[in-house]
């Protein structure tokens, strides 16, 4: 008996020259940051996956819509877009095209959701929606709030 | 007397990636990529979302030949029927997001078996399955599947006879598929909701079949793609 796949038709779509290299603030969480799985084991707790899963879909989507606002997700986009706004934008499909690209180069050893994180924040930072400097900073202050108790 | 309530225990450390993504979210924000509301709103939404209204649809189809006959020929209509709405829902209103308003329900028969991968991305039909495992979004199995899905099905345990014909359906940006499988035996005389619990999110992709006394998916290990292939199609 065959098999047979329904394919998905082609988008013409191919990846733009993303600078791969490794971003040294991402490195340095990834040999140090203590993922969920470790965690979780450690403190007895069974939800499989971290608290912060959903909001970081969330913000995938979110920066998918982006300057659209999200209620506006289905209407059509190529139309809606203006120049100025290209910059502010990171499509769900590259996103996911970079980071198969990015867990197979740095963060294989990762696990997920982890590694998503990872390769959305190598993403943003590569498309200059957030700078790596910027980024470390408010980590400190993040740091700090979160841990006041 | 009150008993004693045990707290349930909790992770007492802040990592570093849970700092990392509230950072990353904020800076967003701050930086007018999308708005402290509009991300609220849509956590709210996903928070809804799982496996059951998918669950109970297969579940209905399962005992009633006209609604299963609906859910193959309109599976946004039959959608309805288990709370999901594709096309007025929350939090949007007019739509689901994204551009996955079509839903198709794939019916297996005794010598057709579907199962369901997103080879460009991991597209999922979301409203009405929750989120997608991880290993559906591995480069691995949304290459190999393709190519190989009857020894990709069976290292999900899955081991079709050869006269089965294997179906591979592909998601693709305008629609979204679930799988009807085959009702098994020893279910006459099950409610819908004894229906729905073997109804499995693996079974609703394609990658295992329901079985009484079966409620909860296989957990696997997740492999990296050998020869990682560039994007060019």
């Amino acid at each position: 008996m065959t098999n047979s796949v329904n394919k998905a038709p082609d988008t013409g779509q191919t990846l733009p020259d993303l600078d791969t290299s490794p971003i040294e603030l991402l490195e340095k969480i990834k040999r140090e940051g203590r993922a969920w799985d470790e965690l979780s084991e450690q403190y007895g707790v069974d939800n499989p996956d971290p608290p912060w899963r959903l909001s970081l879909e969330s913000t995938c989507d979110a920066l998918n819509g982006g300057y659209w606002n999200i209620s506006a997700l289905c209407e059509t986009k190529e139309d809606d877009r203006k120049p100025e706004d290209e910059d502010r934008k990171l499509d769900a499909l590259e996103r996911r095209q970079e980071e198969d690209e990015l867990v197979n180069q740095h963060y294989a050893d990762i696990p997920f959701p982890e590694r998503q994180l990872l390769s959305l924040a190598h993403s943003m930072i590569r498309h200059g929606l957030i700078d790596e400097d910027d980024l470390a900073k408010h980590m400190k202050v993040v740091e700090k709030r979160l841990n006041m108790v | 007397m009150a008993e004693k309530h045990k707290p349930a225990p909790m992770v007492d450390e802040v990592s570093d990636f849970e700092i990392l993504e509230v950072a990353v979210r904020e800076l967003a924000i701050e930086k007018g990529l999308f708005s402290a509301d509009d991300h609220r709103r849509w956590t709210e939404y996903m928070n809804t979302l799982g496996p059951a209204p998918a669950a109970h649809l297969v579940a209905k189809a399962w005992l009633d030949p006209e609604f299963k006959k609906l859910a193959v020929e309109d599976g946004v209509k039959a959608s309805l029927e288990v709370g999901i709405d594709w096309i007025n829902s929350m939090p949007t209103n007019f739509g689901t997001p994204s551009d996955y308003c079509n839903l198709r329900v794939l019916e297996d028969t005794p010598k057709l078996k579907h199962v369901v991968v997103c080879t460009l991305c991991s597209c999922y039909p979301r409203p009405i399955l929750g989120q997608s495992p991880e290993w559906y979004r591995t480069p691995n199995y949304r290459r190999r599947l393709v190519r190989w899905p009857r020894q990709v099905l069976a290292e999900f345990g899955l081991q079709l006879p050869a006269d089965v014909e294997i179906r591979v359906e592909d998601s693709n940006q305008k629609s979204r598929f679930v799988v009807l499988p085959v009702r098994p035996e020893g279910t006459e005389g099950w409610s819908e909701d004894q229906l729905a619990e073997i109804a499995t999110r693996d079974c609703l992709i394609g990658v295992a079949l329901p079985k009484p006394g079966v409620t909860a998916n296989a957990k696997l290990p997740v492999h990296p793609a050998v020869n990682p292939v560039d994007h060019d199609h």
